[in-house]
């Protein structure tokens, strides 16, 4: 294996325990380490961007991430620049698909890949690298998957269903390190200009869906209210059997359904 | 006897256009068998066009299109910019991907076609030129997107690290002044002001408006790919997870069985010649004919197929809960009354063995057919 001929880092956060709001592995994030262990062994840079030192961190340890850098990052707009410096030589950037923490917005490998120039694939269920070439397949919804071929260097955002299971060790855990990186920013290359500026409140209601407002009399409302949805399609009661076959198959090709 | 003067409350009458009874003295006409009931009074009523005055700027929503359709997420962010809009603003959508139905009925005012960037090609470098020329074009104030996985969630995303526009993902409420997303997934809401790029998750939206658009269709030319080759990766295809290893909530087409259906092996071979996953009703499931993890409703799996085709199943509201979210259904069942009948696009009348085997041999004939022409 040519292993040694690329390098590969996977960027891992600090997640959040839905229910207790403990940090936690995002577990995402593991799931693109995962991949990244299986693509570079060892060799696999786990990088965290944010504080020096977070609890959390160790549960990646514990998963197999032998080392963790965590590069000091003072506020979640200089992300993408701390993040731009550090990587600038790696090959294979991986990341999850979105954080527990924070905004989620899951911009990170968009912004970073504009960052370093770099082009970004999404939802990568599987990847292998064979010398300068890399065989992706991405996950498409309703049960579709897309090969795509290309070459390094390139940034990925792995889908949180790609197949790979973890083990937890605590032995691993243990013996793990965490350590603190420092590096300069990039240039003006920031995410934080796209971000509003959110203001954060208690979550105390279900989201009221956009409507668009309707006038109507009171006569109007009170037959809407009464009446009967039109409700049912196309019921075939009389013909043979086949017939009513061709009706539904008709149906089908028509809305492009099947392609026979 | 008193000689008040009494007016009989059953006396004849006649329906007006919006549905209401009107007394017509003198008239003793009988109610007029064809004239128009409320429901086809109120389908034929056309709805009336969006308020506009001249338009001085747009806003604009960029959706993939779904077989030639627009799917509910992608009218969702159509409506969004619909709803939105102020009289002197006008409401453009670019719709990627070919077009078949109208879109009038999304409140849109000018419909961008480009079909040749269908979801089922990667090209994501030169979708997002092409939609960047659009929007400048357009010059759209705000421009509102699905956030889904996949095509639209990818498109977005690239387009607001390139155009470095203010922007919000995943947002779950919105009005004309601000946006709300779920904080660290749910546990906080984040309030913002409305930016100029909107990612609306499904359901933000209600897609039903009380007017529409005038939808004029705009065919733009798309640039010759020649930045293709120079793109760092290229796709290789689209391949398909066969029907039985698709899991039922992904699934994009599934046939189901309850009940009705007494001859497992036809079933079987229906949903493999059609290549969709199997279903099952809790009754056929409780029967022990198949496996939990196909039951499909309240106490199972809700699915999100395109086609859903339900054979000797009744309907009960738990089942229909579980097939909510289904686009085209169709049922096969003997009893006209059904429940599902009043779901189902398209309902056959009939024995589920009988209709199973007939769409059998149809398929199994026309695959013949091509699969002669196409060796000949």
């Amino acid at each position: 294996m040519s292993k040694a001929s690329f390098t590969v880092a996977v960027l891992v956060s600090v997640g959040r325990n839905p229910v207790s709001g403990a940090g936690r592995a995002c577990p995402g994030d593991a799931i693109a380490m995962a991949l990244g262990r299986k693509i570079a062994g060892d060799a696999l840079r786990v990088v965290h961007a944010g504080v020096p030192y977070d609890a959390a961190l160790n549960d990646y340890l514990a998963q197999g991430a032998g080392t963790v850098e965590a590069v000091a990052c003072a506020s979640p707009d200089d992300i993408v620049p701390v993040l731009a410096t550090a990587l600038e030589n790696v090959d294979l950037i991986l990341t999850g698909s979105r954080t527990e923490n924070g905004n989620g917005s899951g911009l990170v490998p968009y912004a970073l890949a504009a960052a370093l120039d770099r082009p970004v694939i999404a939802n990568v269920l599987d990847a292998g690298v064979d010398g300068n070439d890399v065989r992706i397949t991405q996950f498409l919804p309703k049960g579709q998957r897309r090969l795509i071929a290309g070459h390094l260097p390139a940034i990925l955002s792995v889908h949180p269903r790609a197949p790979f299971h973890l083990t937890y060790a605590d032995a691993r855990r243990q013996s793990g390190r965490i350590v603190p990186v420092t590096v300069a920013p990039a240039a003006a290359n920031t995410i934080g200009s796209t971000a509003p500026d959110w203001i954060l409140s208690p979550q105390t209601r279900r989201p009221i869906p956009l409507k668009a407002e309707v006038k109507m009399t009171a006569h109007e409302r009170l037959k809407f209210a009464i009446a009967q949805e039109a409700k049912g399609g196309l019921v075939v009661i009389e013909g043979s059997c086949v017939d009513k076959a061709q009706v539904m198959l008709a149906y089908l090709r028509e809305n492009q359904l099947i392609d026979f | 006897m008193s000689d008040i003067r009494r007016l009989d409350p059953r006396r004849p009458y006649r329906l007006n256009a919006g549905g209401i009874r009107r007394i017509v003295l003198g008239d003793v006409a009988t109610v007029d068998s064809g004239a128009p009931t409320f429901q086809q009074a109120q389908q034929d009523k056309q709805k009336p066009l969006r308020v506009r005055t001249a338009t001085d700027r747009w806003l604009m929503a960029v959706a993939h299109a779904n077989r030639g359709k627009l799917d509910a997420h992608a009218r969702q962010a159509i409506a969004a910019a619909a709803i939105l809009a102020a009289p002197s603003e006008g409401v453009v959508a670019v719709v990627l991907g070919e077009l078949t139905e109208d879109a009038a009925s999304t409140g849109v005012d000018c419909v961008v076609v480009l079909p040749d960037f269908d979801a089922a090609t990667y090209q994501p470098e030169r979708v997002l030129a092409a939609v960047r020329d659009q929007i400048e074009k357009y010059d759209a104030k705000h421009v509102f997107i699905p956030d889904r996985i996949g095509s639209d969630g990818d498109l977005g995303r690239r387009l607001i690290v390139a155009l470095r526009a203010p922007s919000a993902t995943g947002v779950v409420e919105l009005n004309a002044k601000s946006v709300s997303i779920a904080w660290s997934r749910g546990s906080e809401t984040a309030v913002a002001a409305l930016p100029r790029i909107v990612m609306l998750e499904a359901g933000a939206v209600d897609a039903n408006l009380p007017f529409a658009g005038a939808a004029e269709r705009v065919e733009a030319v798309s640039r010759p790919g020649a930045d293709d080759n120079n793109a760092a990766f290229r796709d290789l295809g689209i391949k398909s997870t066969g029907g039985r290893q698709i899991p039922l909530e992904e699934a994009d087409f599934v046939v189901a069985a309850g009940n009705g259906v007494s001859n497992i092996a036809t079933f079987q071979a229906l949903a493999s010649a059609l290549g969709a996953t199997v279903g099952a009703s809790r009754v056929a499931v409780d029967d022990g004919r198949f496996a939990r993890d196909q039951q499909v409703g309240a106490s199972g799996k809700t699915v999100q197929a395109t086609a859903y085709i339900a054979i000797g199943i009744s309907g009960a509201v738990q089942h229909l809960q579980g097939i909510k979210e289904c686009r085209h259904v169709i049922a096969i069942n003997r009893d006209a009354s059904a429940p599902i009948v009043k779901r189902a696009d398209v309902t056959i009348i009939g024995d589920a063995e009988e209709v199973m085997q007939a769409v059998l041999a149809e398929v199994k004939a026309t695959v013949d057919l091509r699969n002669k022409t196409g060796s000949a």
